[in-house]
């Protein structure tokens, strides 16, 4: 057993003992005897082939439930400026009450914690995260480990105009986090979530989350996903959804730092005329790796996707890309689009990009597409010669590559606080 | 402003120019014509500062300055302005954007303050009248989507603003109708003045009758085969290319 499976053994035991209700150990003793099962993730498994695990598996760190009183003591060093209500903040997996900011919500919406429920609450709320927990082994070491999670409700009809800012934050080293969000939105409601997944430490740090939602027919809920996480941290997180009748469905993740990012996706257009749209963009430089299995399922008839990744690549960088898209006997007259687009910056740098589609339906339109390569030489020789420097070009060159991605938030506050971040602080207000 | 002093230039292996000799004083319009293949495209180039085309011989002197040491955006910075005969598109990066650093760069260079936010739009959509662009045209990304006639008033419109020293006007009237390149020359035209100077590299009369030169020069085979003044562009027009051995034998009037 690796030092990360020693601690992580170490950290079910404890919790273990301190479960009172024995309907929750045996679910915890559940997920932890699939995880096992499930065996540590290898490069020899498919799904794995070219994501190491090997400098997550030296790592030795402690779950929250082991410093818990210490988390719940306030966080005085740190800064969440700019991050406006309403927000939730969890620092290395614990909620925060006092960061937090959720008074002024609409009557619609409801949060409630994992902490606060009763069992028969725990028992629907683990029932409903266990699609998300099944895409990966991290998944069910999150249901053996989590320690607290935030359960989302949207009323019918409801629409919140402001953003909901989740924002995780990994603050001391060495630690782990498994924090799970299950997020229900009623009939014709609308919500946009913006996920913060930030590191302010230099120490090692895991954080593994899992997201399970559920869209009523035509509602609508965008979701922006940022990692900035520290040169050390390790990135978990799966993603599971399902789509009813006219619902929207918006993902935009961006993986922008992090040592290791793996971010397991699954959509599900279950009823017909669902819409979904996946966007992202992954950046790495040397030594860190970032990667996006995503499936998206088309079960019903008259459904659309549309799914399109960036990466940006440099110096010792590597990333991976594995797209399924599968589109059901009956789910005809499905619409499915597909690209992955990639920059090679350097000769040391690799993608391994993978489409992989399933159709079993005949009247489809379905479209993929693949690219990997350099700058364009006559965009950059055109910016120079308006008098641009080569490395201002270059930086510009780059941004605009995945700003492409940000320009399709629908959210207009939301678009111009990832157009920033992307831009870092080139031509802040100016790009068009 | 500048002179060119026996310029030979490759593309790959293949030798392109193979001699060029011309000088080219502020105020003055030169019109530089020829067939396909003559070279024309490698000259404005090679004066730009693209990488595709390597010098292998010969001298150009701008301001007094060795031109060929300069990197690409210091040329730009020291008021060379070149319109490309194929402007590219740069999704992702502002139209305005582009202006406002470039003009910028200019001006830093030239030890001049930053122009601030209002005073650039004021500026430039005082330009953009002239080239009866639409503003919205500004916030769209650089010549993205753009049809060929909007992306050759761009050229102008970036040129205007900038108010280069010496102008390269690469196949501009290429892809014009009638009416845009009544503008695009309108454009042109404001900007001649007796500090700065212009190149135009043509294949076609058509340009000249509304962008009048002063100078016309025949370039063929990599070299100047034949200067002279407005009324040599007219002869062209009237007997092709065929007399300096165009291996085409393509005539100069306009499709």
């Amino acid at each position: 057993m690796n030092p990360f499976l020693t601690q992580c053994r170490a950290s079910f035991e404890a919790q273990a003992t301190l479960e009172t209700e024995v309907a929750e150990r045996g679910r915890r003793q559940a997920e932890w005897t699939r995880f096992e099962a499930l065996g540590w993730p290898t490069t020899r498994l498919e799904d794995w082939k070219y994501t190491t695990l090997s400098g997550l598996e030296k790592l030795s760190l402690q779950n929250s439930v082991e410093f818990v009183e210490e988390v719940k003591g306030g966080l005085p060093s740190l800064t969440l400026k700019g991050i406006p209500a309403p927000r939730l903040v969890f620092v290395d997996g614990a909620f925060q009450p006092d960061q937090s900011m959720i008074d002024g919500l609409p009557k619609g919406v409801h949060l409630r914690f994992w902490s606060d429920l009763d069992a028969p609450e725990r028992e629907q709320f683990v029932r409903k995260m266990a699609p998300a927990r099944a895409l990966t082994a991290f998944g069910a070491l999150n249901g053996a480990l989590f320690t607290e999670g935030v359960w989302i409700t949207v009323d019918a009809g409801c629409a919140l105009e402001a953003p909901l800012h989740l924002v995780k934050v990994s603050r001391t080293g060495q630690r782990m986090s498994h924090g799970a969000v299950l997020l229900e939105l009623g009939e014709n409601s609308e919500l946009t979530l913006r996920e913060h997944c930030e590191g302010s430490t230099d120490q090692p740090t895991h954080s593994n989350w899992a997201t399970a939602i559920e869209l009523a027919p035509r509602a609508r809920l965008t979701l922006v996903k940022v990692q900035q996480e520290g040169l050390l941290s390790y990135h978990t997180a799966a993603l599971h959804a399902l789509q009813r009748a006219g619902s929207r469905l918006q993902i935009f993740s961006f993986a922008l730092s992090g040592a290791l990012g793996r971010n397991d996706l699954t959509l599900r257009l279950i009823e017909p005329h669902a819409e979904c749209v996946l966007k992202g963009v992954y950046r790495v430089a040397d030594r860190s790796l970032q990667d996006f299995h995503t499936s998206i399922e088309h079960d019903s008839p008259h459904c659309t996707s549309d799914e399109c990744f960036k990466g940006v690549l440099e110096g010792t960088g590597k990333a991976v890309f594995n797209g399924r898209v599968r589109v059901a006997l009956d789910a005809q007259k499905t619409s499915s689009r597909q690209s992955n687009h990639n920059l090679l910056l350097s000769d040391k740098a690799e993608v391994n990009t993978k489409p992989q589609l399933e159709i079993f339906a005949d009247d489809v339109k379905c479209g993929h597409g693949t690219t990997v390569g350099q700058l364009d030489e006559e965009q950059w020789f055109y910016l120079r010669a308006r008098g641009i420097a080569a490395d201002l070009a270059r930086t510009l060159l780059i941004q605009a590559f995945t700003l492409e991605i940000a320009e399709a938030i629908p959210h207009v506050g939301v678009r111009e606080e990832v157009r920033r971040l992307l831009s870092g602080t080139v031509g802040e207000s100016d790009h068009a | 402003m500048l002179s060119i002093r026996n310029l030979q230039a490759s593309v790959g292996d293949k030798p392109i120019l193979k001699g060029i000799n011309l000088d080219v004083k502020a105020g003055e319009v030169h019109a530089i014509m020829g067939p396909n293949g003559s070279g024309k495209s490698t000259l404005s180039n090679v004066l730009a500062g693209r990488e595709n085309a390597t010098v292998t011989g010969g001298s150009v002197t701008y301001q007094g300055k060795d031109l060929l040491a300069l990197a690409v955006e210091e040329r730009a910075r020291e008021g060379i302005f070149l319109a490309f005969q194929y402007p590219v598109e740069i999704p992702g990066v502002g139209n305005v954007y582009l202006l406002k650093a470039a003009l910028n760069a200019q001006r830093k260079h030239r030890g001049l303050p930053e122009l601030d936010a209002m005073d650039f739009l004021a500026l430039v959509k005082d330009k953009m009248k002239l080239m009866e662009m639409n503003e919205s045209m500004l916030y769209r990304a650089v010549n993205e989507g753009f049809s060929g006639g909007e992306k050759k008033r761009n050229e102008i419109l970036q040129m205007v603003v900038l108010e280069p020293s010496l102008a390269i006007l690469d196949e501009t009237d290429s892809g014009l109708d009638i009416d845009a390149l009544k503008v695009v020359s309108h454009g042109v035209n404001s900007l001649r003045s007796p500090d700065r100077a212009m190149i135009l590299v043509t294949h076609y009369q058509r340009l000249l009758d509304y962008i009048k030169p002063d100078f016309v020069h025949v370039l063929s085979d990599g070299r100047i085969q034949r200067s002279g003044g407005p009324e040599l562009a007219l002869e062209l027009e009237r007997e092709g290319y065929a007399w300096v051995g165009d291996a085409t034998n393509e005539g100069v009037v306009a499709p």
